[in-house]
């Protein structure tokens, strides 16, 4: 019975152990040592399968798709670090200051386009807080709106392509993918690839975003008070920068949008690998900063080590994530995991709702990364042999953690907001501003869960 | 979800003959922060060689999977150099919702321990098992199985080898890092690179 179930101790004492704080990619791999050393010692753990861990970490490096992952963080931080959104937040404010919900509404689209471009969550909402959450509360913004809205726009690098998280959640459902139907002994075997992920989540993005906009203009009619519209004497705000017109409103958004076209147009019409983009991308990235008089010595040294950094956290958590699931197995998890699902009531249905609830749990504590890694290799194979399409399966995982992020009191979005925000505002006001946001997202799992095609139709119509 | 880049700008610490670290802190450290700023670079070459690469074969139809797997060397070569690096700047992602309310010593016996029961015992034993893979590979001079590849299999291979070592120098660093604020008091490493935030 003990042994039977060790696997499982092993998930919950990693998880224990993770929330003392120790780095998690060597707490996975730690953890997972020292399970193998006692299986090996009471003889239950096979040292054999020890040995295949080399080619699992050449398997890695090698991973031409994973390439991908450095172009992007590059991509990301270069944008991030040369203050395009900045302006672009600036003149956007300007041309719809004046509707009512106008200075929302730049902060949701501003959001957005940083998000699709930068990919990076904890960036966009540290970024945006620090622009544009001043300004709103100063003209006279409710605290709770504006927080809530800063919240949720930043979480949706996640969803919006190209994200980060969804390469990564690509590559792993993938071969998560190929297990399913070797196991159903399929012989003409089926792949999912980064780019169908992609474009399934074009849909389900540009929803959210649409969600979002309806419900900042809704507030801004019903409750006016809270959403009010910009004075029509703008120059005198020293916060915006100088000089609005037409012409460099133009100016600020083409190169963004142009950018953010081209990365995503060659990945979703083919003529681009992701990691050609991801590239290409960097490179458009470092034209823009430089056209923008932002690319220095300095700041390219500063680029290159931040995503030096960033890069070698994701691989080291995919590292320590693959020795974890590599023992995991080797205890018979994944057999048990199989038997526990079969057993369930509600067949494939109750095992969905089982699995979101549990990753939207483990949201409260591990990043998508760790998330993506450690549990989706593991489930995935599992729901995907049961017939769940792996397109849709990875779509609901992202948008189910993006609403984990943003659900106090753990979320991760709420964390970085607070670390931004002035003291005047609560963190009572954060939560009450980011709860409709969470309503929304809900609304939009049900109606993905209702209508797989919301998700599933472009993709088969773009093969 | 990606959490923004902690170190970005930290002053260096301004020390006094009393508190200046350990000698062999020093050396590990500054073997780790140079050999992650010179992994750096290649960051900048793996983007203007993809560029090269798309370039190249959209316009000309010269495909070069050489240049194409050099992209991936340099790939493997930054995350598996920069390790280490990420790891002194403490920019490996942690759990930190208790880990923050601790007090500098709490986090400190928190960083030593897990340095001797998690991180040393992980970067030694991928070393250890890695011995035979890297020399299988030097021994028969591997390269790459595509036509136009690269014939230095065997030194990307190598690279596991680098990492085991880089790592375990990191990771003796954070020991004595920790050791010495439980030592000398909380102050000691204060402003030192290794910060939470």
């Amino acid at each position: 019975m003990l042994i039977e179930f060790l696997p499982l101790w092993m998930f919950a004492l990693v998880c224990l152990v993770l929330m003392l704080g120790y780095p998690v990619a060597f707490t996975l791999a730690g953890v997972a040592l020292l399970f193998a050393g006692g299986g090996i010692i009471a003889g239950v753990f096979d040292p054999a399968l020890l040995q295949t861990f080399p080619s699992r970490i050449y398997g890695i490096m090698s991973n031409y798709t994973l390439v991908a992952v450095p172009l992007f963080v590059f991509m990301g931080v270069m944008l991030e670090k040369s203050r395009l959104a900045e302006t672009l937040l600036g003149n956007m404010a300007r041309a719809c200051g004046r509707l009512p919900g106008g200075l929302g509404l730049s902060v949701i689209l501003v959001g957005a386009m940083l998000a699709a471009s930068t990919g990076i969550v904890g960036a966009t909402v540290v970024t945006m807080g620090l622009m544009s959450l001043p300004t709103m509360l100063r003209h006279g913004y409710h605290p709770s709106l504006a927080t809530g809205t800063i919240c949720a726009t930043g979480t949706l690098g996640q969803i919006i392509p190209p994200s980060i998280a969804l390469v990564l959640l690509g590559d792993v459902l993938s071969s998560a993918y190929q297990q399913a139907q070797l196991r159903l002994g399929v012989l003409n075997l089926q792949t999912v690839s980064v780019g169908d992920l992609f474009v399934g989540a074009v849909i389900p993005g540009l929803l959210l975003v649409g969600l979002y906009i309806i419900y900042l203009l809704a507030v801004a009619r019903l409750a006016p008070q809270k959403a009010p519209s910009l004075p029509q004497d703008l120059d005198s705000d020293a916060d915006l920068p100088s000089a609005p017109t037409g012409g460099r409103l133009w100016l600020s958004l083409v190169p963004v949008l142009v950018l953010i076209t081209l990365v995503l147009g060659s990945i979703l019409t083919g003529v681009a690998t992701p990691t050609e983009a991801a590239g290409v991308g960097a490179m458009g990235a470092m034209i823009l900063a430089a056209g923008q008089r932002q690319l220095n010595r300095e700041r390219l040294l500063d680029v290159m080590r931040s995503t030096t950094r960033i890069s070698a956290m994701i691989f080291t958590i995919l590292l320590g994530a693959s020795l974890f699931s590599l023992v995991f197995r080797g205890f018979g998890g994944e057999e048990l995991i199989h038997e526990l699902f079969n057993n369930l009531p509600g067949g494939h249905i109750g095992a969905l709702l089982v699995v979101m609830l549990v990753i939207f749990l483990l949201g409260f504590i591990l990043d998508f990364i760790e998330i993506t890694f450690v549990v989706v290799p593991i489930v995935g194979p599992v729901l995907l042999a049961m017939g769940i399409d792996p397109i849709w399966l990875g779509i609901m995982i992202a948008i189910n953690l993006q609403t984990s992020f943003l659900t106090p009191p753990f979320g991760f979005a709420l964390f970085y907001l607070r670390g931004v925000a002035p003291d005047s505002v609560a963190t009572a006001d954060i939560y009450r501003g980011v709860a409709p946001f969470i309503a929304l997202q809900l609304c939009l799992l049900a109606a993905l869960a209702l209508w797989p095609q919301l998700v599933t139709w472009l993709p088969s119509v773009m093969r | 979800m990606l959490r923004p880049d902690p170190m970005s700008t930290s002053a260096p610490p301004v020390h006094t003959s009393a508190d200046t670290p350990p000698r062999l802190l020093r050396v590990l450290d500054a073997i780790t922060e140079i050999s992650g700023r010179s992994t750096a670079w290649l960051t900048l070459i793996m983007v203007i060689a993809t560029v090269t690469v798309v370039v190249l074969r959209r316009l000309f139809g010269i495909g070069s999977i050489g240049l194409q797997e050099s992209v991936t060397y340099m790939h493997a070569a930054v995350f598996l150099l920069g390790a280490g690096y990420a790891l002194k700047h403490g920019a490996q992602v942690r759990v930190d919702v208790l880990y923050r309310r601790f007090s500098r010593r709490s986090q400190a016996w928190i960083d030593a321990i897990g340095a001797i029961v998690f991180t040393l015992p992980f970067a030694i034993f991928v070393g250890w098992i890695s011995l035979n893979f890297v020399t299988g590979s030097w021994q028969v001079a591997e390269r790459s199985t595509d036509a136009g590849g690269l014939a230095y299999v065997y030194l990307l291979k190598s690279l596991v080898l680098v990492f085991a070592v880089s790592l375990t120098l990191a990771a003796l660093a954070e020991l004595v890092r920790a050791s010495w604020t439980l030592i000398a008091g909380p102050q000691a490493s204060a402003g030192g690179a290794h910060h939470v935030n």
